[in-house]
């Protein structure tokens, strides 16, 4: 396992249950869950529609309550949280990239990397260069004017990891990052976000059902019926930073 | 602060992008505030002038109206409904032990000729008594004499606004005017005494001697005035003069107590006190007015903000994945609320200065549109659009946000 002992983890999951009341039925969507991810890492989770790794993303992105079990972020009890203090962590220590892209249809795209800035209360001169600085980071330094309806797919989709790196959080969560993207596209946002992994020391989570996706993390993590089914290091994992030539 | 400004930036831009909804939304509103303010402009200028108003009718005066009894009975077939006369003022003023002068008045609207101009303005025919009851006072020039009086003399006293109208800068003592076919000579001017409680202009007149104005303006009057105008000694005896002028008035046209009378007997109290009363019904009326389309308005408000929440349930999504607090969501969508009721006040504060001012110069209302009207249409909007605001920003920032991101 590629956990590192040395440092604490950035994600500590102990015994987590997730249970949703749909009528009379009660759904066990989480099962006692445990997990832990080290400072640094790249970890795929994979599994079937169902399995119950979205409550897992969501848990994970603190948008979510556990019904039980502890949840530490970087050390910090979350799982009693507020909802107040719940947006607070989300600010200051997890990047949420999506599937959807989900960026303000009406705001430009220097606009939508600063939001997490205005909700950090950052003065409007040093979010303006923080944005730029983390869309110059992903190669849209020459489009922060556009709006999204201007931009291709895949930028829409760096602009939106530049919004997640802007307030530099420990860790990234991405959802589905590449499932609305063609094959040539989702490669060039798999290696920008190994580059973060590999290059500025992000830990990174992907939450994906394509193995293409997955294999190119360090870690795969497998949830089947509500609990992890398997857990382990990625033999064939695939460094995309150069560029793919083969699909 | 750096979020309030751009709170507020975004409300505002939320307003301007659908302007018709934005428009429609704030029209109870405007015509909320725009009746709050109106009703203050009407209390702060009736407060601050009926009272002079009052008084620049003069001190402690009665006044009798000619009221024709319509219906035919015993006392018209006599011919005993003359209206008032001469002798009524005389016997006013030998009978009445409460008033100290008695004055008639009558007056017509004319067709003022100068070498100048030409225009409308107000003949009255009064008697010398008049300028003391009335305090009417000399700026320049004489008042006729008691021998002009008698002999019908064709002299003329002119108010400021009827001299600026007529004689523009000149100084019109000396001067003639012609009225129809008859010259007068202008022999004073008098000053200035604004708008009665009724509106008029007191300046724009012509004031001449009675017995002239009968000859020569209105023949067919006869012995009758419009009006007979009594001082009482002191304010103390005002009621006791108004009994005293009621019973000889009653007596000599053979009216008995507690019947209806041909004639009215007013003083200035009365007037004030209708006047009162007048500007209290207007004022409940539009309070009302303005109690209805402010809640009309603010349910209107409260409704569009709900439809607006829940059209962007992603976006509230988004900006809490990314880290905004509830707090902030609710703020945003207060601001807004605040934004469209705001608008609503200000487009209201100046319908209601159009209103104000319409009135002021179109009509010689005095209503004022002071400071303090401003300050309760901004509270007003701002406590509405807080009111009504509340609970559509409270469900915004009750939206949770994962659910609200995969509503795609």
């Amino acid at each position: 396992m590629a956990e590192v002992e040395t440092e604490p983890p950035i994600v500590a999951l102990e015994g987590v249950g997730k249970d949703y009341a749909t009528g009379p039925e009660i759904v066990h969507a989480l099962r006692g869950v445990d997990l832990r991810i080290g400072p640094g890492e790249l970890v795929a989770v994979v599994g079937a529609s169902g399995s119950g790794k979205s409550t897992l993303m969501n848990i994970l992105g603190c948008l979510d309550r556990p019904t039980s079990g502890i949840y530490r972020l970087a050390g910090i009890e979350v799982t009693s949280r507020s909802s107040d203090e719940r947006a607070l962590v989300r600010n200051r220590l997890i990047g949420f990239v999506f599937q959807g892209f989900n960026l303000l249809p009406r705001a430009t795209a220097l606009e939508n990397v600063e939001l997490p800035l205005v909700y950090r209360r950052v003065a409007l001169r040093e979010r303006r260069r923080r944005a730029e600085q983390a869309l110059a980071s992903v190669g849209l330094a020459d489009r922060a004017g556009h709006t999204p309806s201007q931009l291709s797919g895949g930028q829409q989709q760096r602009v939106a990891i530049a919004r997640a790196i802007v307030t530099e959080p420990p860790l990234l969560l991405a959802d589905e990052p590449t499932g609305n993207l063609d094959t040539k596209t989702s490669y060039e946002i798999l290696a920008i976000l190994q580059r973060l992994v590999f290059e500025s020391g992000i830990t990174l989570v992907i939450v994906t059902h394509e193995r293409d996706v997955a294999e190119c993390a360090r870690r795969i993590v497998t949830v089947r019926d509500g609990h992890i089914a398997s857990d382990e290091e990625n033999a064939g994992f695939r460094d995309v930073r150069g560029g793919v030539t083969s699909p | 602060m750096t979020l309030l400004f751009t709170s507020i930036r975004l409300a505002l831009a939320a307003l301007f992008r659908a302007p018709l909804r934005s428009a429609l939304t704030v029209l109870g509103i405007l015509v909320g505030i725009a009746a709050v303010v109106v009703v203050i402009a009407l209390g702060q200028g009736a407060s601050g002038k009926v009272g002079g108003q009052i008084e620049s009718l003069g001190s402690n005066v009665i006044y009798v109206f000619d009221q024709p009894v319509a219906r035919s009975g015993a006392r018209s077939a006599l011919g005993a409904s003359a209206g008032l006369t001469d002798e009524d003022a005389e016997a006013i003023r030998r009978e009445a032990g409460s008033v100290s002068a008695v004055a008639v008045y009558s007056g017509t609207q004319v067709q003022a000729v100068t070498s100048f101009a030409n225009g409308r303005t107000s003949a009255m025919g009064v008697d010398l008594s008049y300028f003391p009851v009335r305090d009417f006072e000399l700026a320049a020039g004489r008042l006729w004499t008691p021998a002009e009086e008698q002999s019908k003399a064709r002299v003329v006293l002119v108010g400021p606004s009827a001299a600026a109208k007529l004689f523009g800068a000149a100084d019109p003592i000396g001067r003639s005017l012609r009225i129809g076919k008859h010259p007068f000579v202008v022999i004073g001017t008098l000053m200035p005494k604004g708008s009665s409680p009724f509106g008029e202009d007191q300046d724009d007149r012509l004031l001449m001697p009675i017995g002239a104005w009968r000859a020569r303006i209105s023949p067919q009057l006869g012995h009758r005035v419009h009006l007979i105008m009594a001082s009482a000694k002191s304010f103390d005896r005002s009621d006791q003069a108004i009994s005293e002028v009621d019973a000889i008035l009653r007596q000599r046209h053979h009216i008995a107590d507690g019947a209806d009378a041909d004639f009215v007997v007013r003083s200035q109290e009365q007037f004030r006190t209708i006047q009162e009363r007048v500007l209290r019904v207007l004022s409940i009326l539009l309070l009302s007015v303005a109690a209805v389309s402010l809640f009309v308005g603010g349910i209107g408000v409260m409704n569009i903000m709900l439809v607006t929440v829940a059209e962007r349930r992603r976006e509230i999504g988004i900006r809490m994945a990314v880290g905004a607090e509830p707090r902030d969501i609710e703020l945003q969508f207060l601001i807004e609320a605040l934004a469209l009721t705001a608008v609503g006040g200000v487009a209201g504060l100046a319908v209601a200065a159009t209103l104000v001012f319409g009135a002021r110069y179109g009509f010689g209302w005095n209503m004022e549109l002071g400071p303090g009207a401003i300050l309760v249409a901004v509270s007003t909007s701002v406590m509405v659009g807080l009111l009504f605001g509340f609970l559509p920003a409270r469900r915004a920032a009750q939206v949770e946000p994962m659910e609200a991101l995969r509503h795609e």
